[in-house]
């Protein structure tokens, strides 16, 4: 089956929303410094000012600059979820597809370690590690990206199990091809799509882990993360300040998570023949 | 009764026959065939010793020396206890004499007779080869071609020789003056020992006991007629039956490629023989026996290219394929013929590495195939079922070609992209940027299998497993394809495992079918055998199921 994959995203307006929110979120990300007034673990003015020109979403507990913490902690989220979702579709894809092609008893083992990843909840481990390590972002990236690839291997495994009785790769076979070949030059490219929506879908989780951990407090309390904003925000939600203290985090953490969710959408319906809508074959 | 030893004839510098050994029994029948230019009239006239040549080496006929003997002794022998009917019946016979005086000359020659006497017994020998009465007075331009061609028997049979030479006795002939003739040499035959010398195979399986292949001078290869000519064991014995048009022929007709060249130092044949290797080019291979037939080559006679021995699959209870044993000679195709389901394809991905056998090995030029490594497969390839899902939907035509000699590390990048055009030329697919750069997806099946084709020629393997390759195509594109495979054949000596459900189709292609059926091989043998006269009821119902066109009011 032949997927334009270009074409397919274009269709679904929920993916066309989805790319230009992660563009602006990704531009706000990488010009931060430049955009922000102040920065964001400064104190630049009283506790709970409310919003002004100075300062546009007023200022917090410590008088830090609102606004700058919620540009800033794009740059955390996105940075995490981006790295995250490369290291383990990375290892999801080298496991996979050796698991797949090599078979026999490494296969056995790989795929059972890949079980005991997948009933293991991701999130206390990493609390747990985070008690004895210093959870600065380094470490929180890692822990993520080792504890999240297994689902992505289970998926591509089976992929690149139907994949290598196909025809193609028998034909490449019969021209004398090795393995390696037969894995750079026809699997993963024939996985690309797959590989695409675990990624997406590898970012929208790390997000959100980022997130959750940090509205836990474990983060290293000299980053900015919606997460802790959110926490912190709470501590004092008998107050007014929720309106542009709790919001703003909140919103912009949703509309990355949507955007991504929009995109892996498109990407879901256009491989799963059940899922597309019209007849486009 | 007769014996050639290493005999040699030259016409000047120039050798036409090289080494000639040979023996002929009392009452035996040899044939010696050849294309016109191998030197078999040459070697007629040179146990008559007419030939205006030097000649070396020993004739022994009945213990004396032809070559040594006087001229007058030489005489007392020729027209009587040996005799040449020469070919060409219409340049032989005297135009100014009457056929009756012509037949009695040798006998008034030899056996001393009266005119009267020999007249007499000519005009008896006349009327047994069926020349009516009113006809001995007639001159040579009066008869027809056949009357002439007995008139010529009776020449030669007059004094009742020992050895009658008979020089393309009929092929000069129709049909029904053919089969009139050769009756008449099988009865000449019972008192006498014969050679035929003609490039007719057809003449000669009627008419000999044994034959003998005569190329550019040289003896290449000699046994029972039977034997030889239903399997024969030199590459250019089988590619002579292949040019045969017979009504026991159902393949398509193949040439042999090039032309005789009598200048080569090595083993004549080589620059036409499609399994030639380096020592053929350098030295003269010696007339062997083995098993049973003296055969010249280097490489003791047609290749086995490869072979199963006792090859079963088996897939939990299911035995897909069950102790097969099949043999593919060089630039020899079998047919593998069945019905879906009987274990074609499984046997196909076998050979080809792709499922390991149950039990059983897989010979390649009979060394047993263990790892198959890019060695393997530039010598094996494989035309599969299905074109479409053979062909990678993310790489263009020219680079799905062009793939196998990427994998193989064959040649610069242009080379690659010349040689791919070229076979995309020859199963007629358009060269065109346009078209190279198309995605299978694109095409039409006829055009994805050819592209397939294609691929599986590029590296010009020497065996090619075809499943299906022509399930896909029209008839007229379907008749294309044969004939480049059968061209491949002839060129490049390409052998062939046709896979088809399709019997008629395996029938113009094949020089083999094996039958298969349950997984089991229930029938194997020569095409025309196979179709004509089946032993098993189920080869018997493939061939009437199918396709013929006939009528049924």
């Amino acid at each position: 089956m032949h997927i334009n994959l270009k074409q397919e995203v274009r269709r679904s307006d929920f993916a066309v929303f989805g790319i230009i929110t992660l563009v602006l979120l990704l531009i706000l990300a990488v010009f931060g410094p430049l955009l922000t007034p102040y920065e964001p673990l400064k104190q630049t003015s009283f506790p709970f000012e409310l919003p002004s020109f100075t300062h546009w979403l007023g200022t917090n507990h410590v008088g830090q600059d609102i606004l700058s913490q919620l540009i800033y902690g794009a740059r955390t989220s996105l940075l995490v979820g981006f790295s995250v979702a490369v290291l383990a579709t990375i290892l999801s894809a080298i496991i996979g597809t050796s698991a797949a092609l090599i078979g026999g008893l490494y296969d056995k083992i790989v795929m059972r370690i890949v079980d005991a990843l997948i009933v293991i909840p991701a999130i206390i481990v990493i609390i747990l590690v985070a008690a004895y390590l210093k959870p600065n972002l380094l470490v929180l990236i890692l822990l993520l990206a080792l504890l999240g690839w297994q689902g992505g291997a289970r998926t591509i495994r089976a992929q690149a199990l139907s994949l290598k009785e196909m025809g193609h790769i028998s034909a490449a076979r019969s021209f004398g091809a090795s393995n390696l070949y037969i894995t750079f030059r026809h699997i993963l490219p024939d996985l690309v799509p797959i590989l695409l929506m675990g990624f997406i879908y590898g970012i929208r989780r790390a997000i959100f882990m980022e997130a959750g951990l940090a509205f836990l407090g474990v983060a290293d309390p000299m980053t900015v993360s919606w997460g802790m904003m959110i926490h912190e925000a709470l501590d004092f939600s008998y107050l007014n300040v929720w309106r542009w203290w709790l919001i703003p985090p909140g919103v912009a953490l949703s509309l990355t998570i949507i955007s991504v969710t929009g995109i892996g959408h498109a990407l879901e319906g256009a491989l799963d023949p059940r899922l597309r809508s019209e007849a486009n074959a | 009764m007769l014996k050639l030893e290493t005999l040699e004839v030259s016409y000047g510098e120039k050798k036409i026959l090289h080494g000639i050994d040979l023996e002929l029994q009392n009452g035996e029948s040899l044939a010696i065939i050849g294309e016109s230019g191998a030197g078999k009239t040459t070697l007629a006239l040179t146990l008559m010793r007419l030939v205006d040549g030097s000649m070396r080496g020993k004739i022994l006929f009945n213990g004396l020396h032809l070559l040594s003997l006087s001229e007058e002794a030489i005489n007392k022998l020729r027209g009587n206890r040996i005799a040449l009917a020469p070919q060409n019946a219409n340049n032989t016979l005297n135009p100014v004499h009457t056929v009756l005086d012509q037949v009695a000359e040798p006998i008034t020659e030899h056996q001393l007779k009266s005119q009267q006497e020999a007249r007499q017994h000519a005009s008896i020998l006349l009327s047994s080869f069926g020349i009516p009465a009113d006809r001995f007075s007639a001159y040579p331009h009066q008869l027809s071609g056949g009357e002439q061609q007995r008139v010529l028997l009776a020449i030669a049979s007059a004094n009742k020789p020992e050895l009658l030479i008979l020089d393309e006795p009929i092929s000069s002939l129709d049909a029904p003056a053919r089969a009139n003739v050769i009756e008449l040499i099988k009865r000449i035959n019972h008192g006498c020992s014969l050679i035929v010398m003609t490039h007719d195979i057809g003449t000669a399986a009627k008419l000999a006991d044994k034959v003998a292949v005569l190329y550019a001078g040289r003896m290449v290869e000699l046994g029972s007629v039977s034997d030889v000519l239903s399997r024969p064991r030199h590459p250019y014995t089988r590619a002579l039956i292949r040019c045969y048009p017979g009504m026991t022929t159902g393949k398509d007709l193949q040439g042999i490629k090039g032309v005789m060249d009598r200048s080569t130092s090595g083993c004549a044949f080589y620059p036409r023989c499609t399994q030639a290797i380096e020592i053929c080019r350098r030295e003269v291979p010696p007339l062997k026996l083995t098993q049973g037939r003296y055969v010249a080559c280097h490489r003791g006679g047609i290749i086995t290219l490869l072979s199963t021995k006792n090859l079963s699959k088996r897939f939990g209870s299911l035995l897909a394929v069950d102790s097969v044993n099949i043999t593919i000679e060089g630039a020899e195709t079998l047919a593998l013929v069945g019905e879906s389901g009987s274990g074609k394809t499984t046997l196909a991905k076998l050979i080809m590495g792709f499922i390991q056998p149950t039990e059983g090995e897989i010979c390649l030029e009979d060394s047993p195939v263990s790892n198959r490594g890019k060695d393997f497969y530039r010598q094996v390839q494989m035309i599969f079922q299905n074109p479409g899902e053979s062909l990678s939907h993310r790489l263009s035509v020219l680079e799905l070609v062009k793939e196998p000699l990427d994998i193989q590390e064959i040649g610069t990048k242009e080379e690659r992209d010349r040689r791919a055009r070229q076979v995309l030329k020859e199963v007629e697919l358009p060269d065109t940027k346009a078209f190279l750069n198309e995605y299978p997806h694109h095409l039409s099946g006829g055009e994805m299998q050819r592209v397939a084709i294609a691929r599986a020629l590029v590296l010009r393997p020497r065996l090619l497993i075809a499943d299906e390759p022509v399930a896909f195509l029209d008839s007229s594109l379907q008749a294309k394809i044969l004939k480049l495979l059968l061209n491949l054949q002839e060129q490049r000596g390409l052998s062939l495992l046709f896979i088809t459900h399709d019997i008629a189709v395996a029938r113009k292609i094949s020089d083999r079918i094996a039958v298969m059926k349950t997984g089991k091989i229930i029938e194997q043998g020569p095409a025309t055998t196979i179709i004509t006269s089946p032993a098993q009821a189920y080869t018997r119902e493939l061939s009437q199921a199918a396709s013929r066109l006939s009528f049924e009011n």
